[in-house]
């Protein structure tokens, strides 16, 4: 199988921080060409921080690393106010000892390494967003004319049936709806991994056991993230395991055979009082509009789980 | 034990006219005090036409009222031929209406009703939620006099209007927000629920074969209505939305419901009557709605067979 080009765009956070792990335990699928940082589950600085430490402790130094948008391109920060401390802890990333940062990020800003990146490929590249959208917007705004580059996007974010930061909204989308929908209206192929399937790929304290008595320091870290991160899914969300959202956006890339979905226009509402940041999916297409996005509505969980403690394990070895 | 005294405020409708049958089979559970209609599946005109052809073939007499032709505030939606046909209840022959037409306005109706009774009323509103919102803007006093209304209407994971809405709502949504932020209690049958509330071919076949007067009239109904859900929204069944809303009330046990916040879009571009839904309690609000969420449908689809062969 010919391997996948990918760039991802994150803001790690524990799911970003799996979700990259898993990318990088997958080589014979997926070649990491560059990691593009963006402010949101914590402030920029930390996410950016997180970012290298993660790749740091994976042995994966020479992957290049840029900060990019350290605020929504129209609205004020929410992530600055603490709100997102519940979920991902002071550093966006507490619970398990890790290095400091091994490397430094590269001198480019992420839109400047996203252009290069994509500009210096042979192959069209697909990109894995997992953050607010900010800097995928900004790079269709600025170079338009690299959409043409673009395999497509992969990205974790909205939920056709429910909202995670309102009621209607899921968390990337809310903090940047406008990059959002620049994204979404770009016509670079879609693929949505929101709410409605995140939420069915979680890991049980069993299974997250599994992972941890595989024993390497990989493993051992992963659970750990786990951990922490599972506490919010079952204390506040009363969800039945640790939803690892983002790493779903990899793991279509690499297993899209356990994936269900379906290609769907999807809307991103801006104006609404109550539903600013709501992802309007039209599975129906009731509306009759252009089908934008394959909307991922379900997962076989069991092998979902088997193959992220696989990514995982591999990693040690 | 005490009858629970009823009102049915609809649009007659294929489901709407189901679930008048479904009520009115019903008489040792429901003490049906008025039918009120609105404008909606088709025009007030027609929707008052049709609710009373659909009393003249069960036999049911009460006084049904003509309501609000427009929404409160912006202009009808329209476009609903397609799946109710011209005269909003398009298939099977109906009788002409009997008796003589109420004098009274739906509003009159409601007033007089909610004036006279003891105890309080359930209000089962199965269209837009217009004359709901005009008596409780205009007459908020009335509100102890309610009970509790089950609605069919919004829906959580879709809509089927545009993808964030449902009919009933998005065709006034601002009537829907006054009752929704009415206080009093709301159990909500939207498309969640109603989507799993199908009746198939077969089982169609079955209602049929009841042999009476109103299951063949309601298989017939159900043959018209059903070609919209198989052709355009390629559905399993003829879901039965509006019935719902009465099913509930008769057997509360084959319905699965979870007590959220729920309030209504009305200035989203995209999202324009969407029922926003908090499944989570990320608002921490009040939870002012049961949103019914999954049926039994066997048990759904043997209560309407049983019912519906108890009418003549």
């Amino acid at each position: 199988m010919k391997k996948i080009p990918i760039i991802m765009d994150c803001d790690p956070g524990h799911d970003d921080a799996l979700a990259l792990l898993w990318a990088l335990s997958e080589p014979e699928k997926l070649e990491l060409r560059a990691v593009t940082i963006v402010a949101g589950n914590q402030t920029l600085e930390k996410t950016t921080r997180n970012a290298l430490r993660v790749l740091t402790f994976a042995g994966a130094n020479h992957v290049p690393v840029a900060m990019g948008a350290d605020h929504p391109l129209m609205r004020p920060s929410i992530f600055e106010e603490g709100v997102t401390e519940m979920v991902h802890g002071q550093s966006g990333l507490d619970g398990p000892a890790m290095p400091d940062p091994g490397f430094a990020p590269v001198e480019l800003s992420a839109l400047q390494l996203l252009i290069k990146t994509i500009e210096e490929s042979q192959e069209k590249i697909t990109l894995v967003p997992t953050g607010p959208l900010t800097n995928i917007a900004a790079l269709f705004l600025v170079r338009p004319d690299l959409k043409g580059k673009i395999e497509r996007i992969s990205l974790m974010g909205g939920g056709a049936y429910t909202g995670n930061w309102t009621p209607a909204a899921e968390y990337n989308i809310f903090v940047d709806p406008e990059a959002a929908s620049i994204v979404f209206n770009s016509g670079v192929p879609i693929i949505m991994a929101g709410l409605d399937v995140t939420h069915q790929a979680y890991i049980t304290r069993e299974e997250n056991e599994q992972l941890r008595q595989k024993g390497g320091r990989i493993a051992v870290f992963a659970a750990e993230l786990i951990d922490f991160f599972s506490r919010y899914h079952y204390e506040v969300e009363k969800l039945p395991g640790c939803t690892i959202h983002d790493a779903c956006a990899v793991a279509y890339l690499c297993h899209p055979e356990i994936f269900t979905g379906k290609q769907c226009h999807v809307d991103i509402e801006l104006a609404g009082s109550l539903t600013a940041g709501t992802t309007v999916c039209d599975p129906v297409d009731y509306e009759g509009k252009e089908k934008n996005a394959t909307v991922l509505y379900g997962v076989d969980r069991e092998k979902f789980s088997e193959l992220f403690i696989q990514a995982m394990s591999k990693l040690d070895q | 034990m005490a009858k629970i005294p009823l009102i049915i405020d609809c649009d007659p409708g294929h489901d709407d006219a189901i679930a008048l049958m479904l009520a009115a089979s019903a008489s040792d559970l429901f003490d049906i005090k008025a039918v009120t209609t609105v404008g909606g599946a088709q025009s007030v005109d027609k929707t008052y036409y049709n609710a009373r052809r659909v009393l003249a073939a069960i036999g049911l007499d009460v006084p049904v009222a003509r309501g609000a032709a427009q929404p409160m505030v912006r202009k009808a939606l329209g476009g609903t031929e397609i799946v109710h046909g011209q005269s909003g209840l398009d298939g099977p022959a109906l009788p002409e209406p009997e008796g003589e037409p109420c004098p009274l306005t739906a509003f009159e109706l409601l007033c007089q009703v909610l004036e006279e009774v003891e105890e309080p009323v359930t209000i089962c509103p199965t269209g837009p939620m217009t004359n709901m919102g005009i008596l409780l803007a205009v007459r908020p006093d009335l509100k102890k006099k309610i009970k509790q209304f089950s609605i069919m209407g919004g829906g959580f994971y879709m809509g089927n209007w545009t993808a964030a809405a449902e009919f009933n709502i998005l065709a006034d949504p601002e009537a829907a927000k006054i009752l929704f932020d009415s206080g009093i209690p709301i159990i909500m049958s939207g498309l969640d629920v109603t989507h799993k509330a199908y009746v198939t071919r077969e089982e169609n076949e079955v209602l049929r074969q009841n042999g009476n007067r109103c299951s063949v009239l309601a298989a017939e109904l159900i043959d018209y209505f059903s070609r919209y859900h198989y052709e355009v929204e390629k559905l399993p069944g003829c879901t039965l939305h509006d019935p719902c809303a009465v099913a509930y009330l008769l057997a509360p046990e084959i319905f699965s419901g979870k007590p959220c916040h729920v309030e209504i879009d009305v200035d989203g571009t995209y999202t324009l009557g969407k029922t926003v839904v908090d499944w989570f309690g990320h608002t921490g609000k009040e939870k002012n709605v049961l949103v019914l969420y999954d049926v039994n449908r066997p048990a759904f689809v043997k209560l309407l067979t049983e019912q519906l062969a108890r009418l003549r």
